[in-house]
């Protein structure tokens, strides 16, 4: 072997020695590299004396060096269980984040889970078109009762119009109902209001039905139903494979063809199936609703949300009825959630202070990367209460089935601004209460006693760094030269009240303060 | 650590070298035969029980001798308590690695 090859080899060793280091606490690292270091020596002129440089001393040499690597790991887990075992996280910005990550990955996990909360995804609320209106007789007080004949419908349907490009009628009633629950898997009998609606009423709403059957050609003749939201989230368990399910309607089968979005719940009346019909089988003669559809010169004159209109009868008194535009529906909880964000954020300075605290009258200033990290752990912070708020309030709008949409509306709105206005708040405190060095929280919180009360005319708490950086002083009442929160920055002097020998040389290093 | 505790015979073979004269990590490896992987791990085992304890080599006498300086182990009151408990439980260790004592006898 040459002394070249003899110098790499040496270099090798050196290098295994150097990575084995890493792995050793860096209290003990240089002591531990020393001791290595003069072993290694040793070894060399045991194994592979200059005179004599052999391959099998090298390797030697070699396995000697691995055996760093156990040693160094052997000292990392002694320095483990020496510490305390929540030492570690103590009120420390990591155990924080990961707080905030449990909580969003168990509220992720609850709506992923509620039928109610997939469905509200999966089955988005749609408006309805924008111009339609319900026609009503201006006779009655109750301005969602039903009040038209279907041969009123049937004759306006039959005339040419001016003002309406269509119509469409349905009437509300009760009938017992017979299906397959889901709960229970047997046959379930209930009342259901169910609406008889001319066969164009969702084409008119342009609302798109939800899980309609890929193939009808089955179906033949048989009526067809669409479910309501509510009694398919209540009834069938939200299942997305309900269409082509066989309903009785009294005396009638009826297969189900779909499910009625939201939007829907925009129509007067309270419904829960709905049963399409073309306009020949509506020979009920009691009164229900009419939905029309403006034309251009319609809309022109629907300059506001109701409009009188007069039905000119060739051979009767003319009719007096009322237009009133269509709500526009129940918003969806994206939009909803983004409102309340906005709406908590303008609340905000109104139920807290937004200052992170007074730092201008200390002299000394934490270094800008410090300052950096702080306002990322403020800000990682309000990422994570963003999704949990949203899916928090997914969760409890949305959980039970039982609610309908404007309920779950409401639920949803107040839920997601209170929680996330009270999450802003948390996000805020926390962040005033933590050592600007470290991000650990300070604690231990003392009341200044009676002496500082009589002589320095100070009531305050004092609460401390538990790594020994800081001392927080909030003062009780507040005055004209002690109004807010000040940082008290503790040189090495200190350290020897806290635990753990390295918090005086790590204190010296971020400080850049020495002991007097 | 109490004397009766408990030691693996590994543990006690390198009390046992220690006692012997051989009083740094390459000496209980050559001594012992035990890589080093688990020499130094159980002599930091056996520091951290109080049972031995380490001292720096004086540097003027390294330099002396145109070597780095070494770290010496040593066993402490308790260590050698130990030992000697551990010398009852592995009959053989004395066997193997003559102490100072038994040499000169």
């Amino acid at each position: 072997m040459t002394p070249s090859e003899d110098s790499v080899f040496h270099l090798f060793h050196i290098g295994l020695l150097r990575a084995a280091s890493l792995l050793v606490p860096a209290k003990q690292r240089a002591e531990w590299w020393r001791e290595w270091h003069a072993e290694l020596w040793h070894v060399r002129h045991a194994c592979a004396p200059q005179s004599n440089v052999s391959r099998e001393g090298e390797q030697q040499i070699t396995a000697f060096c691995l055996g760093a690597f156990q040693d160094a790991l052997c000292l990392r887990q002694q320095c483990w269980q020496t510490r305390e075992p929540h030492a570690l996280l103590q009120g420390s910005a990591t155990r924080c984040i990961l707080s905030l990550g449990a909580v969003l990955a168990a509220s992720y996990v609850v709506a992923l889970l509620l039928p109610g909360v997939r469905a509200a995804h999966i089955l988005p609320s749609h408006q309805v078109n924008p111009g339609l209106i319900r026609i009503q007789n201006t006779g009655y007080d109750d301005d969602s009762s039903p009040t038209i004949l279907p041969r009123q419908y049937r004759a306006w349907k039959r005339n040419r119009q001016q003002y309406f490009d269509g119509f469409a009628f349905y009437g509300v009633t009760q009938e017992p109902v017979e299906w397959v629950s889901a709960s229970t898997g047997s046959n379930a009998r209930a009342g259901w209001e169910v609406a008889r609606a001319s066969s164009n009423l969702f084409v008119l709403l342009r609302l798109p039905v939800q899980f309609t059957e890929p193939d009808t050609e089955g179906a033949g003749n048989m009526p067809k139903v669409i479910l309501s939201e509510g009694i398919w989230k209540r009834e069938f368990g939200a299942n997305p494979h309900v269409a082509g399910s066989m309903v009785r309607l009294g005396l009638q089968n009826a297969r189900i063809a779909g499910v009625a979005p939201d939007g829907s719940s925009g129509l007067p009346g309270k419904v829960d199936v709905w049963l399409l019909e073309p306009d020949s089988a509506i020979v009920s003669e009691s009164v229900g609703y009419v939905i029309a559809r403006l034309t251009a010169l319609g809309e022109s004159e629907m300059w506001r949300q109701c409009v009188p209109i007069t039905v000119y009868n060739s051979d009767q008194p003319e009719d007096d009825l009322l237009g009133v535009s269509l709500d526009a529906g129940t918003p969806d909880p994206w939009s909803i959630y983004l409102f309340t964000v906005f709406l908590a954020f303008l609340a905000l300075p109104a139920t807290t202070s937004v200052s992170l605290g007074e730092y201008a009258v200390c002299s000394h200033k934490p270094s800008w990367t410090k300052r950096l990290y702080r306002w990322g752990f403020l800000s990682a912070k309000i990422a994570f209460i963003l999704p949990i708020v949203y899916f928090i309030s997914l969760d409890l709008a949305y959980g039970r089935t039982a609610f309908d949409a404007p309920t779950a509306v409401y639920i949803q709105l107040i839920s997601s601004f209170s929680i996330f206005l009270f999450g802003l708040n948390w996000a805020l405190r926390d962040q005033r209460q933590r050592c600007p060095v470290c991000l650990r929280a300070v604690a231990h919180p003392a009341q200044v006693g009676q002496a500082s009360r009589t002589f320095l005319a100070w009531n305050g708490t004092e609460l401390m760094c538990v790594g020994g950086h800081t001392l927080l002083h909030v003062p009780g009442l507040p005055t004209s030269w002690f109004s807010t929160q000040r940082w008290l920055y503790l040189d090495a002097s200190w350290s020897f009240l806290f635990a753990g020998s390295g918090t005086a040389m790590e204190h010296k290093a971020i400080t850049g303060f020495s002991s007097p | 650590m109490a004397s009766e505790a408990k030691l693996s015979h590994t543990a006690a073979i390198i009390l046992q070298a220690l006692d012997a004269g051989f009083v740094y990590g390459f000496s209980i490896m050559e001594m012992t035969g035990l890589p080093s992987g688990t020499v130094y791990p159980a002599m930091r085992r056996l520091e951290r029980d109080e049972l031995i304890r380490s001292r720096w080599e004086r540097q003027s006498i390294a330099d002396a001798e145109q070597r780095p300086a070494r770290k010496y182990y040593e066993l402490t009151a308790t260590g050698k308590a130990t030992l000697r408990a551990s010398r009852k439980r592995y009959p053989l260790l004395e066997r193997l690695i003559p102490s100072e004592e038994a040499k000169s006898v």
